[in-house]
């Protein structure tokens, strides 16, 4: 009885928590850091210092993602967001370094700018009713152009440390300081001699962006939520006409949503600044793209109306994580920008399936995530064997070309293989021919299964990742870890029915 | 945009440089990036040669850097507009080949600036090669570090032909006397974004690092500023260079930057230039031009920056 209980209130919990829009982004956000963390076997992912490195080196694109949130939501966009914050960051610097401007002046003036080109933007989408894809991206490229104009492309001197307060300033520097001259009162002592033991392992990192970002998010999502602005903009992004009709001033808060917008580019600027070696206005470059893929992974849809701040912020996590994650690995850059694709593709995936919100559809994603994390475990002998026999194909290719009396060129010289590599490489073929077969063979079948997700195919798709499993120990190859995300996945299909079973009557 | 700009500066200059007088040549110089600091310096050497020559030079270049698609249309727009001789530097080594093979078919010689082209015959190619420079650069940051110390390295574009030989010669100058290294990647794209996050990452984990070695001078400020930002100080991580930039220097000076291997960036545009106008005057010009290199160490600074003028 009591065990029928606690399942319905899972079952209403979960079903609770897939019905956020960010829910997509948090499950993408929490396998990645697994899989991360299972990779960087002995390198420190899930240290303290690492997570806030990477919330610094999230801020500036983060809060310029919390901009663009508002823009999605009206239904519209901003592509000009990386030229802007390029220009502003630029022309801040110029006047601060160059005008004598004092660095207040010049922050004022910066955020003026974000504010005047918001308006621009803002009137020409809202009240000229020009196409917003179209003005943002006339603005990509006058704003580039004015940067680099204005301030000839060069970077400036360094700036005055008042900027490190938008980005390097760690705020317990006071206190160590004063521990280490002995400056500190007495009652603080203790508390100052753990900060000075531990800086490096917990509070080296913790800088004024991380602080910047998370205070930016908390107040964001409070505008969006208890303010007429908020209420106003899912309104007009789920129904332009409609809210027209209903006596909101379309025009106005369509404007304001651009002017965030800009000003948020503004404000990415100055914390940009605040990390950054000098001034320059090639900042920001491509930064459009990251901050719109960071929104849409964040679960809000590009046709307006639908989604959360909260989401762009684990949207901006997740791009940044990956980034990181992917470095500490050591892993190849090609396959990076393969794995950044293929996650984007994951987290936009779960959106998906949970909004049409079938046990079938949900069963096959499992069963999917199953099927790539068996493929991903085999990757070291499957790649072992194709690449052997890749080498020997190549070789002969060469060599036959050579035979034939053609001249090679040199990349298709190194190509030949001498004698003792030649061997190497057939030993590795010889070696890892059995195992590429069967997991081959596995993976296949793996994929398979999606065309009937049942219980009877669960179960046999359970068989086959504890089958590579033994197979992938025997012969000694890593990648075993892997198969427990899918084997998690596996077990939760069983389960998929029944819960949404009692979803459904709860 | 700025696409269209080009091709209007194409023509407006063509326009000029016919009325201004018949015989002047029109030589198109097709660069890599207009606000990067290095190529700052190879552009100002292609206009220097140009008024030197009294030739008209028509500068275009990629819509951002390095958008091979952008480039090659300003390339192919070049070729159609018939111009005596193109300089080039090409955002991607076979990308820009087929363009290349069009315009020596159509008999205007193309010389490659500072990167080469793989797949296509060219004039000349002018550069520093990146391969030997680098392995003076290995074997020079090995000196700073004993064998076993941990370094990372702030790599370029992988995909591009200079970042390959940038990292390959680096690799074997370090490794023939510190084999026992362990040197870790920070992969870019010629992004100084991606390598400060990058450093920034490592440094939390491997807190004994003694030196980062970068590809380019961007990396290099990247570096300092994710060094800054965790609160190190100048010479407690060694920095070595790639490139002389002027802002590299200036870190010398203050004690930042230890080694810089210095291409002569302005020699490269010079001489790109000079030898395109040659080529189009029918004159033999050499298949392969080395501008050289400078070893920048806090000893010799002072020299370098009199002869690139800073």
């Amino acid at each position: 009885m009591s065990e029928a209980t606690s399942n319905n209130r899972f079952a209403r919990l979960l079903a609770g928590y897939f019905k956020k829009d960010w829910s997509g982004a948090l499950l993408a956000v929490v396998i990645l850091a697994i899989a991360i963390e299972l990779v960087t076997d002995g390198k420190p992912f899930f240290h303290p210092s690492n997570l806030m490195t990477i919330l610094n080196n999230s801020a500036a694109l983060g809060v310029i993602a919390g901009g663009m949130t508002l823009v999605i939501l009206t239904a519209g966009i901003d592509l000009s967001v990386g030229s802007v914050m390029g220009m502003i960051a630029a022309l801040v610097g110029y006047v601060a370094s160059y005008w004598g401007f004092p660095p207040i002046l010049a922050i004022l003036f910066g955020m003026a700018l974000g504010l005047g080109i918001g308006l621009i933007h803002g009137s020409l989408v809202a009240r000229f009713g020009m196409p917003a894809f179209i003005v943002t991206l006339a603005g990509l490229s006058i704003w580039r152009g004015t940067g680099h104009l204005t301030t000839g492309a060069q970077a400036t001197p360094k700036l005055d440390s008042v900027f490190d307060f938008f980005g390097r300033y760690n705020p317990f520097m006071p206190l160590r300081q004063a521990f280490r001259d002995g400056s500190l009162p007495d009652w603080l002592m203790p508390l100052g001699s753990w900060v000075d033991a531990n800086w490096v392992a917990y509070f080296r990192t913790f800088q004024m962006s991380l602080v910047i970002f998370i205070l930016f998010f908390i107040v964001l999502g409070l505008v969006v939520k208890h303010t007429k602005l908020g209420r106003y903009i899912y309104a007009i992004g789920s129904n332009e006409q409609g809210s027209r009709q209903a006596g909101i001033d379309v025009r106005l808060y369509k404007t304001l949503a651009y002017v965030v917008c800009s000003m948020t580019a503004a404000l990415g600027a100055l914390m940009f600044l605040g990390r950054a070696p000098y001034a320059k206005s090639d900042y920001g470059q491509m930064w459009e793209l990251d901050a719109i893929a960071a929104v849409v992974i964040g679960g809000t849809s590009l046709f307006g109306g639908r989604g959360s701040v909260l989401g762009t912020f684990l949207g901006v996590i997740l791009l940044k994580l990956i980034a990181n994650g992917l470095t500490l690995a050591q892993l190849n850059t090609f396959w990076q920008m393969v794995v950044l694709g293929m996650i984007i593709l994951l987290a936009v995936g779960i959106d998906i399936v949970r909004q049409n919100a079938n046990p079938e559809k949900i069963k096959q994603v499992l069963f999917a995530v199953a099927a790539a994390s068996l493929f991903f475990a085999s990757i070291h002998p499957i790649a072992q064997f194709v690449s052997a026999q890749l080498s020997l194909l190549e070789h002969s290719h060469s060599a036959s070309l050579l035979a034939a009396g053609s001249n090679l060129a040199p990349t298709q010289a190194t190509r030949l293989l001498e004698g003792d590599a030649l061997a190497a490489v057939q030993a590795a073929a010889s070696a890892s021919w059995i195992y590429a077969l069967l997991l081959g063979v596995m993976v296949v079948l793996s994929f398979l299964t999606l065309a009937r997700p049942n219980k009877p195919t669960s179960l046999m798709a359970i068989g086959l990742l504890v089958a590579a499993g033994i197979l992938l120990s025997l012969g000694g190859w890593p990648g075993v870890p892997v198969l427990a995300l899918g084997l998690a996945a596996l077990l939760g299909s069983l389960y998929t029915d029944s819960l949404f079973e009692q979803a459904r009557q709860a | 945009m700025i696409k269209s700009f080009s091709k209007l500066a194409i023509a407006g200059a063509i326009a000029a440089g016919m009325t201004l007088s018949a015989s002047a040549m029109t030589i198109g110089y097709v660069t890599k990036s207009a606000t990067n600091a290095g190529w700052i310096m190879i552009n100002q050497g292609a206009t220097d040669a140009a008024k030197e020559e009294g030739v008209t030079l028509v500068t275009v270049g990629p819509a951002f850097q390095g958008d091979l698609s952008s480039q090659l249309e300003v390339f192919e727009n070049l070729t159609a507009q018939g111009v005596d001789a193109i300089g080039v530097a090409p955002v991607d080594s076979s990308g820009i080949a087929p363009a290349v093979d069009a315009a020596m078919a159509a008999g205007i010689p193309v010389v490659a600036i500072d990167t080469g082209v793989s797949g296509a015959e060219v004039t000349s190619f002018v550069a520093t090669d990146n391969y030997a420079v680098a392995v003076i650069q290995g074997q020079e940051a090995a000196k700073l570090v004993a064998d076993g110390d941990k370094v990372f390295y702030v790599t370029g574009d992988q995909a591009s032909s200079t970042g390959q030989e940038r990292r390959d010669g680096f690799m074997k100058g370090f490794k023939e006397t510190r084999p026992n290294s362990e040197i870790l990647e920070v992969p870019t794209k010629w992004n100084s974004d991606e390598a400060q996050a990058g450093v920034e990452a490592l440094l939390n984990s491997h807190d004994d690092v003694k030196m980062v070695v970068n590809a380019w001078d961007g990396g290099t400020m990247a570096a300092k500023a994710a060094l800054e930002n965790l609160g190190y100080g100048a010479g407690d991580v060694k920095l070595v260079g790639f490139d002389g930039a002027a802002d590299a220097i200036v870190a010398m000076d203050e004690g930042w930057v230890q080694v810089d291997t210095a291409q002569m960036l302005y020699q490269m545009g010079y001489q790109g230039i000079k030898t395109a106008v040659k080529a189009a005057g029918n004159m033999v010009v050499d298949k392969r031009i080395d501008t050289g290199t400078f070893l920048v160490t806090p000893e010799t600074s002072a020299e370098y920056k009199a002869l690139i003028g800073m």
